[in-house]
């Protein structure tokens, strides 16, 4: 976790154009930087309305930034032209959507096939670590489901391992869990955890669920209201491995989640 | 499942009796309208007379006969193939031209009026003009079942491709999908279930197309033997033509649906727009 941060955010910049071009243009984001280190668990916390997922797109290369910009492992990657992103950055930044945009016509193992086969990546190794990735979230035998007869959080796991199956160095995720219940939802967080013990990829994970950031994050960064700023950086010291569910009871929780409540407005 | 399996083997078992005796309990609402229909029929004839009205005996026994001795059954596939061919000459443009012009919204946008236009043409007016410039043989009907089939399904496919989510399309670059891949596995599957309505709409079209081109000059043909049936005050001959032209229109939607059945096995079932087509 030390050494060149793999990721960085420096001056980002976003508005967006006022309606009808006659009001002013409203920011979103103004000067906005941070680092992540490889290997990071970063939560990222905000109110609603504060440019979480514009954030995430501009990382992602799918959304243009007005100034400032995102390097990957010291390289800049241009985001300042529509005509030159890079959505994805060739595959080494993954990203897991609110939604969980499941191909519909595609059964459940050939939406977690599929980014394997657009990169021409489908042998018997990557199936092998789809396999094993269904069977570690509990989509065994859903195979051959299509999206519409999963449940939601079977789709949202779907989602989340159609990432993980080609292993991209960093994942970004913007609320992958805000639509669940709080069962399912603690089961998936459970299920992130331990597939990030895996690997421990460099994630940066967007949530408005302050318990959310304390229970997985490494560390958790506090967005203030538009124009989105860092109003607070907390290194979460509870120690792994966690126990999500009794998270509330540990000492070291409290007070942690008095200061972060303080800060988010 | 289950029950399909289950009724399978019974049906075996009864040798299809108990099949066939709940297929007719199943549709019973559909048969009586045929029965009333039939009824209906029969009163105007008893009312008015056979030589207006023929009778549903009479349409019964001629078109057995037909098929028996074979000449309503040439006729018939004459016009099928008429149908079937400009379908496919037209249908296979209408399709592949929206995802060509996908990356041109210029160009869509500057075809868009003629487009229109030609959607909204009275198609079976060209008929006479096709028949001056390809002869009454079997390419001028061709060429008018092909234009009338072209437009509906061009403007089906074209929202095909419109209603394409921009957030799968992110999802797919993100995961690495080159501009290839997104026309292949997203864009192309989505519009699949408009391309089928499109089919679903211009296949009576299709018929109806070759029927009225053959009715104004041809030889051979449903929309000649209704024509030659009229000119010999013959109106069992046109309606034998004329149930023979809605047969082959139902077994044409009878094989889009099965098609489409196959290719849109992801959609939810309970789907009202397939309940109805059947």
């Amino acid at each position: 976790m030390s050494g060149q941060p793999l990721l960085e955010v420096r001056g980002l910049d976003k508005r967006f154009a006022g309606r009808s071009g006659r009001d002013t243009a409203l920011w979103v984001i103004k000067d906005l930087s941070f680092s992540v280190p490889d290997g990071e668990f970063l939560t990222i916390i905000g109110p609603s309305g504060s440019g979480k997922t514009t954030l995430l797109n501009m990382i992602a290369q799918i959304d243009v930034a007005n100034g400032g910009e995102v390097r990957f492992q010291s390289k800049s990657a241009p985001i300042n032209d529509p005509k030159s992103l890079n959505p994805g950055l060739n595959c080494q930044i993954g990203y897991v959507t609110q939604e969980d945009n499941l191909l519909p016509w595609r059964t459940t193992l050939q939406n977690v096939l599929f980014p394997l086969e657009v990169q021409g990546r489908l042998d018997a190794e990557g199936r092998a670590r789809a396999d094993m990735l269904m069977r570690t979230v509990g989509l065994a035998g859903f195979e051959g489901h299509y999206p519409h007869e999963l449940s939601g959080g079977m789709r949202k796991r779907a989602s989340l391992i159609r990432t993980l199956v080609y292993d991209p160095p960093v994942i970004l995720m913007d609320e992958p869990f805000g639509a669940l219940d709080a069962q399912t939802r603690a089961q998936l967080q459970e299920d992130l955890l331990r597939l990030w013990n895996l690997g421990r990829k460099t994630i940066v994970f967007v949530t408005h669920d302050i318990t959310e950031a304390i229970a997985l994050g490494d560390r958790t960064l506090v967005l203030s209201r538009a124009p989105a700023k860092i109003v607070g950086d907390h290194p979460i010291t509870i120690p792994r491995p966690r126990d999500i569910r009794g998270i509330m009871t540990h000492p070291d929780f409290a007070a942690l989640y008095q200061r972060i409540r303080e800060q988010v407005q | 499942m289950t029950s399909l399996g289950e009724s399978r083997k019974s049906g075996a078992a009864e040798l299809g009796v108990g099949r066939v005796v709940a297929w007719l309990k199943a549709h019973s609402h559909q048969i009586l309208v045929f029965v009333i229909l039939i009824a209906g029929w029969q009163a105007l004839t008893l009312w008015r007379g056979v030589y207006w009205f023929s009778s549903p005996w009479g349409v019964l026994t001629r078109f057995i006969n037909g098929i028996l001795g074979g000449e309503l059954l040439s006729h018939a596939s004459y016009t099928a193939s008429e149908a079937v061919i400009g379908f496919v000459i037209g249908a296979i443009p209408a399709t592949i031209l929206p995802f060509l012009l996908r990356r041109w919204p210029m160009a869509t946008a500057i075809l868009d009026p003629v487009m229109v236009g030609g959607y909204g043409a009275p198609k079976l007016a060209l008929a006479p003009l096709f028949i001056l410039w390809f002869g009454i043989g079997i390419e001028s009907k061709v060429a008018l079942v092909a234009i009338t089939v072209f437009f509906i399904v061009y403007f089906s496919a074209l929202s095909g491709v419109r209603a394409l989510e921009p957030k799968l399309v992110q999802m797919a670059q993100v995961a690495g999908a080159n501009e290839r891949d997104v026309a292949r596995y997203i864009v192309f599957p989505g519009a699949v279930p408009y391309i089928f309505t499109g089919f679903r709409i211009a296949m009576p079209y299709s018929i109806g197309g070759a029927v009225i081109a053959e009715l104004l000059s041809a030889n051979r043909g449903l929309g000649y033997l209704i024509q030659f049936s009229a000119t010999n005050f013959d109106t069992t001959g046109i309606f034998t033509a004329l149930f023979m032209t809605t047969l082959i229109v139902a077994l044409g939607n009878w094989s889009v649906n099965i098609v489409e059945r196959r290719l849109l096995r992801w959609r939810p079932p309970p789907d009202v727009r397939m309940q109805t087509g059947t």
